[in-house]
Formats: C-alpha cells, structure tokens, sequence
C-alpha cells in the first residue's frame, strides 16, 4: 500500500502532470506527420529524458507512444498516408470512409477505440506482469533463445503475403544484427574498416528509412497529389460513436484482447497486432464484402489493437527486458538510465516507481481523449497543405532524426541504404515488419545461443532440457510445422467429405 | 519477371555473406565462432533466394517467347523522380559539413518542392521557415549538434 501511494505521489505533482500534457501534445505533431513515426517521437525524447527524473521521462515516454499511434491515424484517414506504421492496417479503410465525408466520425471512432485498447492492455500489463515475473525467474539463456527465437518465427507466419519474401525479409534484419563486434571474440563483423559500425547497426535509422524514406520515394515516384477528402465537414467527432460500438462491442473486446497478446510476444508489436485484428475482424465479419470499402468495422479491431499491443508490448520489456516492439526496445535503454533494470526484479525493487508507471499508463490513455479531439478539430490541415509541400519537410525531419540518434553522419548513411532496400522491396511486396524484426531481435538470439553453447559444451539437446525450455521450443518447431499440418489437415478433410452423402 | 531476378540477386547476395563470413577468426577454444551466425543468414538468402526464383521461373518461358521488360518514358521518367529524396540525402551527406545543416535542409526542401511544380514563391518562403524551424528544435532544443557550416564561420 506504501508503495502504491509513493506511486501516486511521483505521478499527481505539476511537474510529471505538466510533462504528460506536453508529451501528448508532442505525440499528436509526431504520429500526425506521415514518416515521423511513434518509434522515432520515442527516440527524439531521449536526449530529453536524461535530464528529468524516472517518473516524468518514463511518463513522457509511455503518452508520446499512445498519442503518436492514434495521431497516426490522422494523415492515414485525411492523405491515405500511415502517420505511424502501426495505422497501416486500415488505412484504406479510413480513408475511403473520408472520400465520403465521414473523415471525422471515422477518426471519433479510432480515438475511442484506441483509448479502451491502450487502458485494455494497460489492466493487463498490471495484474498479468507481476505473475509473469515469478516465472521469468527460472528463465535462463536457454529459455530467452527460444523466446527470442518465438518471436521472429511467429513475424514470419503472421505476416501478410507471401512466406518466402517474410523470411528474406527477416534475413536481411538478421544479417544487419550481426554487423559490428562479436560478442564473444570481439572479433569485427561487416563493418568495413568504420568505426562507427563497430557497436553495431541502430534500428532507428533503420526504421526511418524502411518506412519514411521508402514511402517519400514513392510519393515523388508517383504523380499523385492525393487531395480527394471533402473539405467541407458534415459529420461530428464523437456523436456516431456509441451507434459503431453497441453494433461493434465483439469487435472491440477481440481486438484489444488480440493486440495485447502480440504486442507481449517479443518481436511482434502495435502494427503487426493491427494487421492481425483487421484479418482475423474481415474473416469474422457478416459483411466481408464491405471490407475495403470504407467499412468501420475493421477500424474498430484495428485501432483498438494497436494501442492495446503498445501496453502489452510493455509485458516483455518490463518482465523479461526483451523488447515487445521497437518503442520498448528504447524504453529498455531508458529504464537502464534511470535505475529501474528491467526484468523480474522489477517487480521486488522497483517499489512506488513501478506503481507510477501503471498509473502513468492509465492517464496517458485517458488523456488521449480530450488532446485526441483538439487534433481531430484541427487535423483540416492535412487537407488544406499539398503532399508537395509536406514531403520535403518530412525527408528533412527524417535526415535530422537518423542524425540525432548517435550524432553521426553514418546513421544517415544507413538510412539511405536500408531506405533504398526497402523502396526496392517493399515494391516487390515484400514486409518490412519482418526485416525490423530481425535487426531488433538477432543480437538476443545470437547472444543466448552462443551462450547456452558454452555452458553446454556445445550439447544441442541441453535447449530441451530445462521444462520451459523444451515448452518453448515445442511451441516454435509447432509453429513452423503448422503449415504443413495445416495442409495435411486440410487433404484429409478433402478425402472425406466426397464418401458423405 | 523481377521476383526471379530478385531470387537470383538474395542467392548472389547470400554467397557473398557465406564467403565473407568464413574469413572470421575463430578462436580455438569455441566451438561457435562469429561465423556461425553470418553464414546461416548468408545460407537463408540462398535457400530463399532459390524457392523465390523457382517460384517464378515461369517468367523465363515468356523471355523465350520473345516477350521483353521495356520501360516507356513515363516509367522511366517516374523511376528517376522516386530517386530524388535519395539523391537529396547524398547531397546533405557530401555537403552539410562546409554548407551546415541549415543552407542544406533549406535547399533539399526548395528543390524537391519545385520538382513537383510548387510556385517559386512559396517553395522559397516555406523552405527557409521549415529549415529554420528544424534547426532550431534539434539544435537548440534537443542539443543535437547539427553541422553549422559557413553560417557557423560567419558566427
């Protein structure tokens, strides 16, 4: 109880309270402009967050993310452009509803949608976590390789369109892991006589050029100017709101409930729990046919997911120190900084500051609601500035951002590459989730293989011989024979049917 | 067509890795040097890489057939514009250090606005703004040390 009211006490004071309202305000500028990803708006507050104590630059950290993943919505539903990553999903969706008018009761519905996902997720992360890290005590070297190993696996089979082009994808994230000093001979790895390479390749720069760089080449590849949302508006913010979630409720609990579960897998984060809600939404829904249409249906599994996969992204981080997404992959760093180490000792050490967080992440959700409908009023702007203007603007944030991660010019180097890659296969459809993936989880598989390797004497079988070990590695190899079971399932299901009358 | 090449380009290009990685010390007592990893990665492209390319070899037959890959000017014209961001970000590179990173990010924008027909005007006025905005948040707010430049000399 001590500890709970000490949390209180570091979240109800001016100085945290005046920092969520500015991180939201910031969320809004950085999820609202296409290319400027949450991911990025995290790790443009950083450098901010070194001079502030563990309270506000987490409590900074926790709204900027919630805020920047519905804000992401905005250009998505106004320019058919994703703000962030995560509102790829049903950008299509939103934004046919705003060729008919409908651009702000669509965004009304997203913004509630994504307040109950994140508070959803956020009730998870508290009464789940802690029974978690009770667990994650018994976890070894071997159990993290497999983990880390469940994560890429499952970026492979949940990922849209083809599974080849899923695993090159994964393969290039993997190979971009390894570059830089080997772990355990200190021996350098693809770095080419830099210098700057030998701590390895940041995921920020590449994350800005897969996904903001990739999307400006084809904007300037391409002629179209893309204003074709009404300007006048007709619709309100919130009074179609409670109509779409008495009609949609299902939807809303098995959307939030299905992006906390991805976003906790490691690896998997608020996009990759987006596009699997919308799926599994399409594939449950009476009107399939409208999907693509313009259909609010897929935006409430959607919109509720990614902000529920944000809170439960934070699960793994918090419990194990493995990054849920690429945002707690930062925030791990951050946790570091201030004290707070994650893992299941957390939960023991961290007293009133781990209550603050879960208290932080309750107001950062419920402060979507009046900041989000400020944005919404004043999202017109999207409409009324020409992509021709806006795109050089963003290229510009991009190059400073890249540059501001390490203050060197290498990172914009490895935008442009990784930029010129992804232009290249994202036009061949191939996923970049996947290849992100990979580069945030590659050093964490290596790591702990090599490890488990040199406690074992190089014995392969001592990676089932712990029980949540062989647990783990049951669920990977059953997940990467699913396929073929599936097919096996599905033949015989076919050679029985003709014998029924 | 271009899913066979690009099968062709992950099987070249895991080649390589496997080559490359093989030049890796590894020290006598491991089992697993640094190796092991790169040439497993280098090992998927070449696996992926062939499943790709034998999924799409179909597209060999209508090379046969005389059937060619032509790019029309529009195509071509278009290719060329989707590689301007990427040309603006080798200029920022080569030039930021003597111009700074103000003049620069001004010029990136100025240009890639009139490359998609902004009025002179407007394309002048919001790229000096833009630039000076940018400039100053990172530089001044974040503490990013951005490159000054000739402004710099001139203080």
């Amino acid at each position: 109880m001590d500890a709970f009211l000490q949390g209180l006490a570091l979240v109800f004071n001016f100085q945290t309270l005046l920092v969520i309202a500015a991180a939201a305000i910031f969320g809004v500028f950085v999820g609202a402009v296409p290319g400027l990803t949450a991911t990025m708006a995290v790790a443009l507050l950083v450098p901010i967050t070194f001079y502030m104590d563990p309270t506000p630059a987490i409590a900074a950290i926790v709204t900027t993310s919630a805020m920047a993943i519905f804000a992401g919505d905005i250009p998505g539903t106004y320019l058919n452009i994703p703000g962030t990553p995560a509102s790829a999903a049903y950008v299509g969706e939103a934004h046919q509803l705003a060729r008919q008018g409908r651009a702000r009761e669509t965004l009304g519905t997203n913004l509630v949608c994504s307040m109950f996902g994140g508070l959803f997720g956020t009730l998870v992360l508290v009464f789940v976590s802690p029974s978690l890290a009770e667990v994650a005590l018994q976890f070894s070297s071997y159990e993290y390789f497999w983990l880390a190993l469940l994560g890429l696996s499952c970026s492979i089979f949940i990922s849209i369109g083809p599974k080849t082009k899923a695993f090159l994808s994964l393969m290039v994230g993997l190979l971009l892991s390894t570059v830089g000093l080997d772990m355990m001979s200190g021996a350098p790895r693809f770095t080419f006589g830099i210098p700057d390479l030998m701590a390895g390749v940041n995921f920020i720069p590449v994350m800005i050029g897969m996904f903001a760089l990739n999307e400006l080449m084809s904007f300037y590849g391409s002629r179209n100017e893309g204003r074709n949302v009404p300007a006048v508006h007709k619709d309100k913010v919130f009074s179609s709101v409670p109509q779409h979630l008495g009609r949609y409720w299902r939807n809303l609990l098995r959307g939030s409930s299905i992006g906390t579960l991805i976003g906790a897998l490691p690896g998997a984060g608020a996009d990759i729990a987006a596009w699997i809600s919308y799926a599994m939404g399409k594939s449950r829904s009476k009107n399939r046919d409208a999907y693509g249409t313009g259909h609010i249906e897929g935006i409430v599994d959607a919109s509720s997911a990614n902000n529920s996969g944000l809170s439960g992204a934070w699960v793994p981080a918090l419990v194990f120190g493995i990054p849920g997404d690429s945002i707690t992959a930062i925030v791990i760093g951050v946790l570091y900084m201030k004290g707070m180490n994650p893992g299941p000792t957390i939960f023991m050490d961290g007293g009133g500051l781990i209550y603050a967080l879960f208290i932080v992440f309750f107001i950062a959700n419920l402060i979507m609601l009046p900041i989000g409908y400020i944005a919404i009023r004043s999202a017109k702007v999207f409409i009324l500035t020409p992509r021709k203007i806006l795109m050089p603007i963003i290229l510009c944030f991009c190059i400073v951002g890249a540059f501001a991660i390490n203050n060197t010019i290498t990172d914009v180097w490895i935008m442009l590459i990784t930029g010129s890659v992804a232009f290249i296969l994202a036009r061949n459809d191939f996923p970049m989730a996947p290849a992100i993936l990979g580069l945030v989880l590659g050093g964490t598989l290596e790591n702990n293989f090599m490890s488990s390797m040199l406690k074992s004497n190089g014995d392969l079988l001592s990676f089932f011989s712990r029980p949540i070990s062989a647990g783990l590695g049951a669920m990977v190899i059953l997940i990467w024979l699913l396929p073929v079971l599936v097919r096996l399932y599905r033949r015989y299901r076919g050679t029985q049917s003709p014998r029924t009358p | 067509m271009k899913d066979f090449l690009l099968g062709l380009a992950f099987i070249v290009a895991g080649a390589i890795v496997y080559v490359v990685a093989q030049g890796f010390p590894t020290m006598s007592s491991l089992q697993y040097g640094p190796s092991l990893f790169p040439s497993l990665i280098g090992g998927g492209f070449m696996l992926g890489g062939l499943v790709l390319a034998i999924g799409h070899i179909g597209a060999l037959k209508g090379v046969a057939h005389g059937i060619t890959w032509r790019m029309d000017r529009e195509q071509l014209r278009n290719m060329l514009l989707s590689l301007l961001p990427a040309l603006a970000i080798v200029f920022y590179i080569l030039a930021s250090d003597w111009l700074g990173a103000l003049l620069c990010l001004a010029a990136i924008m100025f240009v890639l606005m009139l490359a998609r027909r902004t009025p002179l005007w407007i394309a002048l006025g919001v790229s000096i703004v833009a630039a000076l905005v940018i400039d100053l948040a990172f530089s001044r707010y974040l503490l990013i040390p951005l490159p000054e430049g000739l402004l710099g000399v001139w203080g």
